[in-house]
């Protein structure tokens, strides 16, 4: 067996090294391991104590919460299990899931075909290309009031642009904010244009991935551009989308201020999401309740993305 | 050495090293978790610290207050100025803040906590135990101030806001449009004159829903709780105890669905497009609401501006009062603020000082005509001869503040605000909603937000 340690071949060549000249290389041969075994932590130290401070510590002081009666003020009472069984045997708390549930299904699937429509054409387009990915990206850096307020006054059930539209060929208005029925779609409509831009450049990086000579191989073998997006684009961007549905499945599971701000989580509670209903309970001072809610959340959100991310290890 | 040993050792030494790194972060997070807000002692709540006024002659120091941004910021801003005048030895920092996001995690943390709030009365009896108990401190005034003001800010025989504005309810009417359809409003005294005056004017113009129906849950309950006020009763009693199923919420409750039923009401939130479209157009011509509905008129109306007018409230009955409250803010004082006795001084001054209360209602710089979109809950201040704001033009140049003061004085005390009373506009104010969309009637109202708020809010209180 030959290592090098052994080998005579060092021991020769490293003889004149190992010859002190000086104390001072001596100690500093001494110091250096030290100094490179701590180095790394030293390194991350900064970031550990930021993480420390402002996420494990919230995340143990929310769950010590999560068991007691605290409203703010005054002594909190530990009370085992009651505020998730109080939360587990609600109305509410199942009713935000559904709302936030119907909201996925509104708005992730729509969301991941169209990023992968508008990516592919970006991607094409050869004049203006700049202009039309930054067009793609201003509904995302819009302030989320503003475009509210936009909302509000478009889907106005008598006075809105939209209903206008409808009335200018014969259709009768709807009640887009103001029925249980509409409200949740024309809230999935904001979401969409809000992040529709986002999951498009996550997308659009995916494509800049795949190598050019893939398609030019497709197309000497006969595939049309719709062939080679099936058989290409779609699976080789694989990683992307599953990336953008776990992004996008958090998004619309802690989705707050769109409802907060258009519908106030009507009519009817039908627009109230998990976010929002969790927000409820902090505000009238439940805390207790509010820090269970939100565990129950993490829960929730953590199995559906686990759920995605074995979905895409199961594929590879 | 076998290199598959040897990795295994390896292995093992890297699991040790791991787990010792897991186990020191588990101990530290552990010992931080608990540190933060203190919730292990009854300290805050079981002390109910009463507030004693300063005894200087001459108070130095520095106070911050809080107010909301906006107009009654700078309101508030030059009033401050005046204070500063005639005590300045007092340095007033006044920050605009959005109270709602900020207020609660400041006095749980107790970190930056302001020497005074403006705050809602709706949410006054969620923060008492933050609070300082203003009882003795408001004694010389407290029977000059409306009752129903005193009653919001009372919890459990302490006082812990200054009262800031009362919020008369009025019925808000468009008189152009009921002169032209022969209606006289002098003659609506009772809530069923309303509802004749209300068929006749949409006889006069078929496809008109004369009477405003609230859509949006809060305001609706918000409403509601002014019909209430005006019966003397309100959600939940000194005691707590829910009086939701009771023959006052019934009638209010059946008026309301009647209304729906008949056709007679426009379902639109406040001032939202729909709601100033149809005042506009003259299809909703009675609007029962706190007085700071004059703020349409002179801001958002433009087709029927200068065509409303107000006057009392109808009675409920025959010879009843002729107004409820409905909102109002107050000031408080929390018991970490590092000056609350200077606090005391500033709003004593604003509030029951002439010059102070003057500063605020009267004409300034950014109400010429002075803050009309309330009255003084002082009653010394509120008098009906001495206006302190002028009469408003867009109104058809009506004497609000005449109309207001003597409303305000027919609200009966007796209905305090409970600290659960925002959570209860899931349950109640939903169903309510629910009842003017036509699918519970109001006996379901009261029996199932009842319920709900029973069990939601006050039993797990």
């Amino acid at each position: 067996m030959t290592t090098r340690s052994a080998s005579p071949a060092a021991k020769v060549y490293r003889e004149p090294a190992v010859e002190p000249r000086s104390r001072a290389p001596r100690r500093r041969r001494h110091t250096l391991p030290w100094r490179r075994l701590l180095a790394p932590y030293v390194f991350v130290l900064p970031f550990v104590l930021v993480f420390l401070a402002f996420s494990v510590y919230p995340l143990f002081f929310t769950l010590r919460l999560s068991f007691t009666d605290w409203h703010g003020s005054g002594a909190a009472h530990w009370i085992g299990f009651d505020n998730y069984r109080y939360l587990l045997t609600s109305n509410g708390f199942w009713a935000s899931l559904g709302n936030s549930g119907v909201l996925w299904l509104l708005i992730v699937p729509a969301q991941l075909v169209l990023a992968v429509l508008v990516a592919v054409l970006l991607n094409a387009i050869k004049r203006l290309r700049g202009f039309y990915r930054v067009a793609f990206v201003v509904p995302f850096v819009t302030p989320l009031v503003a475009v509210a307020q936009i909302w509000i006054v478009l889907f106005d059930q008598d006075n809105g642009a939209v209903n206008a539209m409808l009335g200018a060929v014969g259709l009768p208005p709807v009640g887009w904010l103001v029925t249980s029925g509409w409200a949740k779609p024309t809230l999935a409509l904001l979401f969409l244009w809000k992040t529709t831009g986002f999951v498009v450049l996550i997308v659009l990086s995916g494509l800049q991935q795949i190598d050019r000579g893939l398609y030019e191989a497709a197309a000497l073998d006969g595939a049309g551009r719709t062939r080679q997006l099936w058989s290409i684009t779609v699976p080789l961007l694989r990683r992307s989308l599953m990336f953008s549905l776990v992004l996008q499945t958090l998004a619309v599971f802690q989705m707050f201020a769109e409802p907060y701000v258009v519908t106030k989580g009507g009519p009817y509670t039908s627009t109230t999401t998990a976010g929002l209903y969790l927000y409820n309970h902090i505000t009238r001072a439940d805390l207790g309740t509010g820090a269970a809610n939100s565990f129950l959340l993490v829960i929730v959100v953590m199995a559906v993305s686990l759920l995605f991310v074995r979905l895409l290890r199961a594929e590879d | 050495m076998n290199p598959t040993l040897r990795r295994s050792g390896r292995t093992a030494r890297l699991r040790v090293r791991r787990g010792g790194v897991a186990a020191a972060a588990t101990l530290l997070v552990a010992g931080l978790s608990g540190c933060g807000p203190d919730i292990s002692s009854d300290g805050p709540a079981a002390d109910n610290a009463v507030l004693q006024a300063p005894s200087e002659d001459s108070p130095k120091g520095e106070i911050t207050v809080w107010d909301r941004s906006g107009d009654l910021y700078k309101v508030f801003d030059s009033a401050i100025k005046k204070f500063t005048a005639k005590y300045p030895g007092v340095t007033v920092k006044h920050e605009a803040v959005d109270i709602d996001s900020k207020l609660q995690n400041t006095l749980i943390t107790g970190t930056d906590v302001p020497d005074g709030v403006f705050l809602d009365d709706a949410k006054v009896g969620r923060y008492v135990s933050h609070l300082w108990n203003l009882k003795d401190v408001l004694a010389p005034y407290t029977k000059d101030i409306a009752k129903q003001k005193v009653d919001v800010n009372t919890v459990g025989g302490g006082i812990y806001g200054v009262p800031f504005d009362l919020d008369p309810g009025l019925l808000f009417y468009n008189a152009k449009a009921l002169s032209a359809a022969g209606i006289d409003p002098n003659g609506i005294k009772t809530y069923d004159d309303l509802l004749a005056a209300a068929k006749k004017y949409q006889q006069f113009k078929p496809g008109a829903k004369p009477i405003h129906l609230e859509q949006d849950a809060f305001n609706s309950q918000l409403q509601l709780e002014m019909f209430a006020s005006q019966l003397g009763t309100g959600l939940a009693g000194p005691d707590g105890k829910l009086r939701l199923n009771s023959p006052q919420y019934h009638q209010i409750l059946t008026w309301l669905d009647t209304v729906r039923k008949e056709g007679l009401g426009t379902r639109a939130e406040y001032l939202k497009p729909s709601d100033v479209g149809a005042l506009d157009s003259a299809d909703e011509v009675f609007y029962p609401w706190a007085i700071w509905f004059d703020f349409a008129p002179q801001q958002q109306l433009t087709a029927s501006k200068g065509d409303w007018r107000a006057m009392p409230l109808p009675a409920w009955t025959a010879g009843g009062a002729r107004s409820g409250a409905m909102g109002g803010s107050s000031f408080v004082i929390p018991k970490d603020a590092k000056n609350p006795k200077l606090a005391w001084l500033l709003y004593r001054f604003l509030m029951f000082d002439q010059a102070g209360y003057t500063a605020v209602y009267g004409p300034n710089a950014v109400y010429p005509g002075g803050l009309n979109t309330s009255v003084p809950a002082y009653l010394p201040a509120a008098d009906p001869a001495k206006p302190l704001f002028r009469p408003i033009d867009a109104m058809g140049g009506q004497d609000v503040w005449k109309t207001a003061v003597e409303a305000g004085r027919e609200i009966p005390g007796g209905a305090p605000i409970p600290a659960w009373w925002s959570g209860a506009v899931d349950y109640l104010g939903t169903d309510l909603q629910k009842m003017l969309d036509g699918t519970l009637t109001p006996q379901q109202v009261i029996d199932k937000a009842g319920q709900d708020i029973q069990t939601n809010l006050i039993d797990r209180k």
